[in-house]
């Protein structure tokens, strides 16, 4: 009973990977599933999402917070997909998505940059060179993609539970470090982790909501209890208040809602 | 039988997951009890050894030499424990120079921040920001010392096998998942794996020998083939060669010493010995 993460690169047998943990433990895979979820619930065609949540934002997208939108949307919508529990999910930055939820295993796959190369030249037919600048340009655009987003680096082991180097293992062992990790009473669903997971998806769907309003906000919740901050804007704390109740009117789950100036305390 | 190597951001940490792995599966620990016996073989201080482990290069890297004569002793008396199989090694350093012997275990183990932040809160009297901020320098100094002596990141997890966090897993767990991965064929030592280990050994203690009057030099070893590569003016190049012979021949288990002498000035010594894949 948990929800499993795998981070990886390409080519690094990590879909592999999270297919068999999930067809062992019986859970849900997740992957493609959240973009689909997200143009759906949101009406964003699935190819803008695609290409806003691939590649790193340029400049002037960072000084507009061009991608900001898109993350909220993709976010609430994972969090919502994962909310009933006893899913894997591999892809975009679940770790940090997901962040703070205790039945939240947050695994990566690693493989040498030789064998990655020999992959994509056999699976793509190109030359060495070739092969090598695609993989470290993927990399890098993965790097700065999150560097960016949650100034976090997707390399840095500590973002995670378990780190596999699939390297000397075989796919079946790194499952194996999977499940006997899931089976552990630490990553076990409780009430209290269930009801962090329930307030994450709740406070992703506001803040999803509030997108329209071009501001960007922290939204926290506790026990449905919704928080909005908006920065040091006064401003536009108001301009949400006044129009918030139109826009979160088709969520459910709230119990009540707020809006203060300044940020949340860490 | 299978050698495993613990690395880890926090010291203490290491080695009690270190400590316990070996009393799990029955194996001899390893760990900085071996500076003594270094500190003898090659007269020099059991601190300065544990300095050279710690701490990071100097600003005007005065000291740096000195530092790595200790740390070529501290890897060949390692390495020949390493030898005896069925160990844990850690606190050695032996993760970033134990490279590329299939029947070796590299993992690493990730203190618990929230843990070690309250520990210094309590130890130190300092406050939660003061603490974050000491733990990210005592990182940033042993990724600077990694990169220094070994020109390898040890924070990098593609230099381990399997990295585990112990945010959230607990210190008894880490010990089973550790036990349960040496199980694995792959760990089993071969002929091969185990001449791989043997090579290193004996090009650390060449090194070690030679660091003294030749600390420049690189060497590798192979089956009792020991090679050593230096340089030097033109003029000097026969009388160092034979000077290197010498030295190297009287080492128990070198069957053939081969020198190559450049003929230019300043080549970097390496403590990292180079990688054979296995």
């Amino acid at each position: 009973m948990a929800i499993i993460t795998v981070s990886r690169g390409s080519y690094s047998k990590g879909k592999e990977v999270a297919e068999k943990v999930a067809e062992r433990l019986g859970y849900q895979c997740l992957s493609r599933d959240v973009i689909l979820e997200a143009s759906g619930l949101y009406h964003i065609p699935e190819i803008k999402l695609v290409k806003a949540i691939h590649d790193a934002p340029s400049v002037l997208e960072r000084i507009r917070g061009g991608k900001r939108g898109y993350i909220a949307y993709y976010k609430s919508a994972l969090a919502g997909l994962v909310q009933k529990d006893n899913i894997v999910y591999h892809g975009l930055a679940g770790h940090l998505l997901l962040k703070g939820v205790p039945h939240v295993i947050k695994v990566r796959i690693i493989a040498d940059l030789e064998d990655r190369v020999r992959n994509e030249m056999r699976q793509e037919g190109i030359s060495e060179q070739a092969a090598r600048s695609m993989i470290l340009k993927d990399d890098q655009e993965r790097r700065k993609w999150t560097m960016s987003l949650y100034g976090a680096d997707p390399w840095d082991s500590s973002l995670y539970d378990l780190v596999i180097h699939i390297q000397r293992f075989t796919v079946s062992n790194a499952v194996d470090f999977v499940c006997r990790t899931a089976g552990m009473d630490q990553f076990r669903t409780t009430r209290e982790s269930q009801q962090k997971m329930d307030d994450l998806a709740l406070a992703s769907r506001v803040k999803a909501a509030l997108i329209g309003l071009n501001a960007d906000v922290d939204v926290i919740s506790e026990y449905g209890n919704v928080l909005v901050f908006a920065g040091t804007d006064d401003r536009l704390a108001r301009k949400i208040r006044g129009k918030i109740g139109s826009l979160i009117s088709d969520i459910d789950g709230i119990n009540n809602i707020e809006v203060h100036a300044g940020a949340p305390s860490e | 039988m299978p050698v495993i190597i613990v690395s880890s951001d926090s010291y203490g940490t290491g080695r009690e997951i270190a400590e316990s792995t070996a009393k799990f599966l029955g194996y001899e620990f390893i760990g900085r009890e071996i500076l003594a016996k270094t500190a003898d073989k090659y007269g020099v201080s059991e601190a300065r050894l544990t300095q050279a482990l710690d701490e990071g290069p100097s600003f005007l890297r005065r000291s740096s030499k000195i530092r790595n004569r200790h740390l070529a002793y501290i890897q060949e008396v390692t390495l020949f424990e390493l030898l005896k199989d069925n160990t844990v090694c850690q606190g050695l350093g032996a993760h970033l120079y134990v490279l590329g012997v299939s029947h070796v275990l590299r993992v690493r183990i990730l203190s618990d921040p929230d843990k070690r932040i309250n520990q210094l809160v309590r130890q130190q009297g300092v406050s939660i920001s003061k603490a974050k901020k000491i733990l990210d320098r005592e990182k940033a100094l042993q990724r600077r010392w990694s990169m220094n002596v070994f020109n390898l990141d040890e924070t990098d997890p593609s230099h381990y096998d399997l990295v585990v966090s112990l945010s959230q897993i607990d210190s008894n767990e880490a010990v089973k998942i550790i036990k349960e991965t040496v199980s694995y064929p792959r760990f089993k030592p071969m002929t091969y794996s185990m001449n791989c280990m043997e090579d290193l050994a004996l090009s650390s203690r060449a090194r070690a020998v030679l660091w003294e009057h030749f600390p420049d030099a690189k060497v590798q070893a192979d089956r009792g083939t020991v090679v050593i590569e230096t340089a030097d003016f033109k003029w000097e190049k026969e009388k160092k060669a034979k000077a290197i012979k010498d030295m190297v021949r009287k080492i128990p288990g070198v069957e053939y010493v081969e020198v190559h002498v450049a003929g230019h000035l300043f080549p970097r010594g390496s403590l990292r010995p180079s990688r054979r894949a296995s």
